[in-house]
């Protein structure tokens, strides 16, 4: 009983404590805030108010030594916790870098399909006992491809989207090739962007998925749109089909997760990946990225 | 007269095997084509063809799942440009395969092992499909991997890797990404159920979380578990009943 009752005062004191000090530290913290004119105006009506309080003594005087001493003292806690929070914010940037990195690994990764690139060299070995200029058209359409494509052969730093788009068309000429009358396609690109920056193998990755997932599958075949617009300030990179349409059990595999993150990474959150069912089925998938105005035109060719 | 038909969702590639199987078995005849597994099995049930030729990766059914229903009344050889998996499986087993382009030193042989079996049963290759069919699907569990929303007037698929939290919402359940926020009429009740279990954590009972999206666990002045997600600032309320997912170690 008497033990508990004295526990109960020993909480009491160390929650007194407790209080105690985040006060202590609150007001540590706002002297190191304090710009040093107003903390010697602060000093100066201490000064004041010790006057007219006619308070006096050892004590008094030590109080207000004390808090310039103070100051110098929670500055340097200020100046440690500015040090901490560099610190941090370079973490941030290492782990960024870090995301940037895996990116480009999985960017490498994303590599010409082994069924794609068989199924060519089949059709052309084909077409070269029955069509020869098709097939020497078709040859030269797969040299372009894998130009792009093979990530030993991908151009260094920035692409652009006419270049981009020129790897898609001689992508999908080669599945023309082979799917004939169940593939049909249709690209606009107006001239004027077709120097805008544009990652390299964005949207050739959403159009393989289009092939693959929406139209291969389907028996009829369908249509496939690539088309590049400005809106908002915003290049508008999208691709749709009329074909299967999205599974919504269908994981969302590594292709557009891939994408995602290559945006976030490249454009700090400004870039969009939308993906939409159009209104007669099929997918729509369209690639966001800000055009980049004068001020940032530099980091744009960084890209 | 031996028949056969050939199945390729690729015209060329059709008109190669013929040309070759005219050079290499002469008296066969093919009595028809097809361009997927479906239509594949509506011919051979007309034709009652002895043999036939079947692509692999075709549209509307598989070369693969076409086989299985073939299989009891004619020989199957596969044809196929790239398939690892199955090729492994072929090599194993008694099925006949041809590599696209078809070599015909490569075709003379196959076409010599038919005509000696023309006339035998064709062999049970059930098990081999089937084992095959789920090489080919048998994945995970099918979990909700897309959420539709209306967006003004288009309908949107989300995924669910870039959503952060579902939270009932009155009739609605809101949907929060790192970069938007849209309502959707599925319950929560129906999304727990559908939802990979190991994606997404239910932490209160108009909470969902998605489980790699939380950076930390901290506890206000009453007590209360709150949740803080990264790239948002907003922190959710792990309620008592639930609490236990964040136990200390």
């Amino acid at each position: 009983m008497n033990n508990q009752s004295k526990n109960k005062d020993m909480e009491g004191l160390r929650e007194i404590g407790a209080a105690a000090s985040v006060l202590w530290w609150r007001f540590f913290d706002w002297i190191a805030l304090l710009s040093w004119p107003k903390m010697l105006l602060f000093w100066v009506g201490m000064l004041l108010v010790g006057g007219l309080l006619k308070l006096s003594g050892p004590l008094w005087a030590i109080i207000i030594l004390t808090i310039p001493v103070m100051k110098v003292l929670a500055g340097g806690k200020r100046r440690a916790e500015v040090v901490a929070a560099k610190a941090t914010m370079q973490a941030n940037v290492e782990s960024l870098e870090r995301r940037l990195l895996e990116a480009q690994i999985a960017a490498l990764q994303a590599q010409v399909e082994p069924h794609f690139l068989f199924n060519t060299l089949a059709l052309i070995g084909q077409l070269i006992e029955t069509d020869p200029p098709a097939a020497a058209r078709i040859h030269k359409h797969l040299i372009e491809y894998l130009r792009s494509a093979v990530p030993q052969m991908r151009e260094r730093g920035g692409s652009t989207l006419g270049r981009q788009i020129e790897l898609s068309r001689a992508y999908l000429s080669i599945m023309q090739a082979r799917m004939k009358e169940r593939l049909s396609v249709d690209i606009e690109l107006p001239s004027a962007l077709s120097d805008l920056p544009f990652p390299a193998m964005m949207l050739q990755s959403v159009v393989e998925n289009a092939i693959k997932h929406g139209l291969e599958p389907k028996t009829q075949g369908g249509h496939i749109t690539v088309r590049a617009e400005i809106v908002d300030h915003l290049l508008h990179v999208d691709v749709i089909d009329n074909g299967a349409g999205f599974d919504s059990h269908a994981d969302d595999g590594t292709g557009l997760a891939n994408i995602r993150e290559r945006l976030k990474v490249l454009y700090e959150g400004k870039a969009l990946l939308v993906i939409e069912v159009p209104e007669d089925g099929g997918a729509l998938v369209s690639i966001r990225v800000p055009i980049a105005v004068d001020d940032s035109a530099d980091a744009g060719q960084n890209r | 007269m031996p028949t056969a038909i050939i199945v390729d969702d690729e015209s060329p590639m059709r008109d190669q095997l013929r040309g070759r199987l005219r050079d290499a078995w002469p008296e066969l005849t093919i009595m028809a084509e097809a361009g997927n597994g479906i239509e594949a099995v509506a011919l051979a049930g007309v034709h009652q063809p002895d043999i036939v030729f079947l692509d692999i990766r075709m549209p509307g059914q598989s070369g693969i799942e076409a086989a299985r229903l073939l299989y009891s009344r004619c020989h199957i050889v596969f044809v196929t440009a790239y398939d690892q998996y199955a090729m492994q499986a072929f090599d194993q087993g008694a099925i006949d395969y041809l590599l696209k382009p078809v070599d015909v030193d490569r075709l003379r042989r196959t076409c010599e092992r038919l005509r000696g079996r023309l006339n035998e049963t064709p062999d049970d290759i059930e098990r081999l499909l089937t084992r095959l069919a789920i090489g080919k699907d048998g994945k995970k569990p099918d979990y909700l991997r897309w959420v539709q929303a209306s967006v003004g007037a288009s309908l949107r698929m989300i995924s669910t890797r870039e959503i952060l939290f579902f939270q009932s919402d009155d009739k609605y359940t809101r949907v929060q990404t790192e970069q938007t926020e849209v309502l959707i009429r599925k319950s929560l009740k129906e999304l727990a159920d559908e939802l990979d279990p190991s994606e997404f954590w239910r932490i209160h009972r108009s909470t969902l979380v998605r489980v790699d999206a939380i950076i930390e666990v901290s506890r206000d002045e009453r007590g209360r578990q709150l949740v803080q997600l990264r790239n948002h600032p907003e922190r959710l309320e792990v309620s008592r009943n639930h609490s236990h997912l964040f136990q200390q170690m």
